[in-house]
Order: structure tokens, then C-alpha cells, then sequence
């Protein structure tokens, strides 16, 4: 029942830091990169991998089991978080 | 120009560009500052206030409709959503920012 | 309120069609472009964040400001993306040779 929690964030966003708040809150474990903040040669790879799996350029993209989400909305993480009965 | 007066003079310009589209900025002041210190910042490192939630490609076309304030280039989107995609401007009649939904376009 | 207060600018030929000239009526920023030989007056300051539109492409009635690219067009001044916004227009007349443009109430 373990959930695999990785999410993509810019340091400059609100709603990414709430994102990643929310998990801290709700004591759920998981990974994320602040695409800005990574040195010059690993951005450009992160951020085509967060567009590629969003389909844009919006953050924060949450991949949550492998279903992504985008945007701050507790109710779809929720929805697709096992621990939580949501997932399939 | 220090970081404060910049956002200020921001603030005023953005301020002219929006009212028209029928947006204002948000109630959420914390908020608001947050974002336009973040906006300053890019202006000094990338050249213009590009948006603090969106990543930038280094197409230029595509980057300059991610230049605050982007309503014009997202408008049914941001209509949809009643705030644009940051938060930093809502529509005029709201009261209450933290209701409103992020979704994205593809949900509208 | 002033009345209408018409400012004589360059010679008429000076401004070669499908281009723009800036010029100062009244120390006010204008670019005179003509396109299609008729003559359009604008306000030399974008809608977005005031940067001069001196500099930027103008194609057919469309100039597009230099500094990020928002395109207005000539005949009306208003944005392609929102016509909520616009740059301000100014009527002119050719006299004697030379354009006059008209910055009342400025
Ligand atoms: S989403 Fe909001 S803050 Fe971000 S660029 Fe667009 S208008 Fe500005
Ligand atoms: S100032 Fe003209 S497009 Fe930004």
C-alpha cells in the first residue's frame, strides 16, 4: 500500500509549496525536484519530462501511482492515493 | 530599482491590464507579494516578468505568452477557472481566492 | 478639457509605406506609419508595459512591440489577443506637404 509520490515544482510557485505541504500534512512520503533550482544542465531534461508528462508547461505536475495530475487539488491526490482508498 | 519599487511599479502596470479583461489582483496579499517578489526576480534573471507556475521553453513565441500578465493568451481557461493559473489576479467579483480551483485547460 | 490641438510633424513622403517614423508632437512619443498609402498615427508606448514600439515588426497593419511581442493593430490600435486593450490612435491630416497630428487633450 506504499503510494509513489513524485512531484515537479518551481521554487517561484505558490501552489507547488502548497503541494508539497499538503503531503507533509497528510504524512504521505514523496519525491519532487524544484525544476529551477537545479543546475543549468539537468533543467532542460526535468522540464521537457514534467511537459511531456503534462502536456504543458503548468506546475505543479503531481505523478501519484503513476497518474498524473496538475495543479494544487487535494481532492484528485486523494482519488488516486491507495493509502487513502482511492487508486484503482 | 530595488526589489520593492519594482514590484510596485508592477503592480501599477498590470494593474491597467487587467481591470479591462475583468480580473483584479487577488484579495490574498500574502499571496500577491509572494508572486510579484518571484516575478521581479525572473525580470532580473530571464529579462522579463515571466510567470512564477509556468516553465519557460526557449522558444520564444511560446515563452512570450507565459510573460505576466498571460490572461489574454489563456483567456477561456482562466475564465473557466475564475483566477489565473498563479492565483496573482481573480475575477473582479471575488471575494474569496481560496475556493477557486486550479485545474488545467484540458478540464475546462 | 483642451480643444483639439493639431501639431505639424516630418513631410508627408518622409514616411515610406509599409514602415514607421517616431516622431515627438508636443513631446508625446508617436509613430507615423503608413501602410497600404494611407498614413496611421500611434502612441509610441505598449498597452503591456510601456516599452517604446519603436523597433518592433510591423506587417501589414500589425506592429508587434519589441519587448514581448504583443501585436496591435495600426488602423485602430487595438491588441489582436484582447481587444479590451488597445494603444492609443491619433487622427492626422496631411497639410502643406507635411502630417499634422492631432494630441488634444492629451
Ligand atoms: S498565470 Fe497569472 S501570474 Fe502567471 S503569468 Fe499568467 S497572469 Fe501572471
Ligand atoms: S511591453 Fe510591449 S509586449 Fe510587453
Amino acid at each position: 500500500m506504499v503510494d509513489e509520490v513524485f512531484v515537479y515544482a518551481l521554487s517561484t510557485c505558490p501552489w507547488c509549496r502548497k503541494t508539497k505541504q499538503w503531503f507533509d500534512d497528510s504524512r504521505i512520503a514523496y519525491d519532487f525536484v524544484d525544476v529551477d533550482k537545479l543546475p543549468d544542465d539537468e533543467q532542460d531534461a526535468a522540464a521537457d519530462k514534467a511537459y511531456e508528462l503534462s502536456g504543458g508547461r503548468r506546475f505543479p505536475v503531481v505523478v501519484i501511482n503513476g497518474e498524473v495530475i496538475v495543479g494544487y487539488s487535494p481532492d484528485k491526490f486523494l482519488e488516486h492515493l491507495k493509502g487513502w482508498g482511492g487508486g484503482s | 530599482m530595488s526589489t520593492d519599487a519594482r514590484k510596485e511599479s508592477l503592480r501599477y502596470l498590470f494593474e491597467r491590464v487587467v481591470t479591462p479583461l475583468g480580473y483584479k489582483f487577488s484579495p490574498d496579499e500574502q499571496l500577491v507579494d509572494d508572486l510579484l517578489e518571484a516575478e521581479v526576480q525572473l525580470e532580473q534573471d530571464h529579462g522579463a516578468p515571466f510567470c512564477p507556475c509556468q516553465g519557460r521553453t526557449g522558444v520564444r513565441e511560446e515563452d512570450m505568452k507565459i510573460v505576466c500578465p498571460c490572461i489574454p493568451f489563456h483567456r477561456a481557461h482562466f475564465d473557466a477557472m475564475r483566477r489565473c493559473w498563479c492565483g496573482l489576479y481573480v475575477h473582479l467579483d471575488v471575494t474569496d481566492p481560496d475556493s477557486l480551483p486550479q485545474f488545467p485547460p484540458d478540464e475546462v | 478639457m483642451t480643444g483639439p490641438c493639431w501639431v505639424p510633424t516630418i513631410d508627408d513622403t518622409t514616411v515610406p509605406d509599409g514602415a514607421y517614423v517616431a516622431v515627438f508632437p508636443k513631446g508625446l512619443g508617436v509613430l507615423l506609419t503608413r501602410v497600404d498609402g494611407d498614413l496611421y498615427a500611434v502612441a509610441n508606448k505598449c498597452a503591456h508595459m510601456g516599452c517604446p514600439m519603436e523597433g518592433g515588426k510591423l506587417e501589414g497593419y500589425v506592429l508587434t512591440c519589441p519587448c514581448h511581442d504583443w501585436r496591435f493593430d495600426v488602423r485602430t490600435g487595438v491588441f489582436l489577443d484582447a481587444p479590451e486593450l488597445s494603444i492609443r490612435t491619433f487622427p492626422l491630416k496631411v497639410e502643406d506637404g507635411k502630417v499634422h497630428v492631432e494630441v488634444g487633450g492629451a
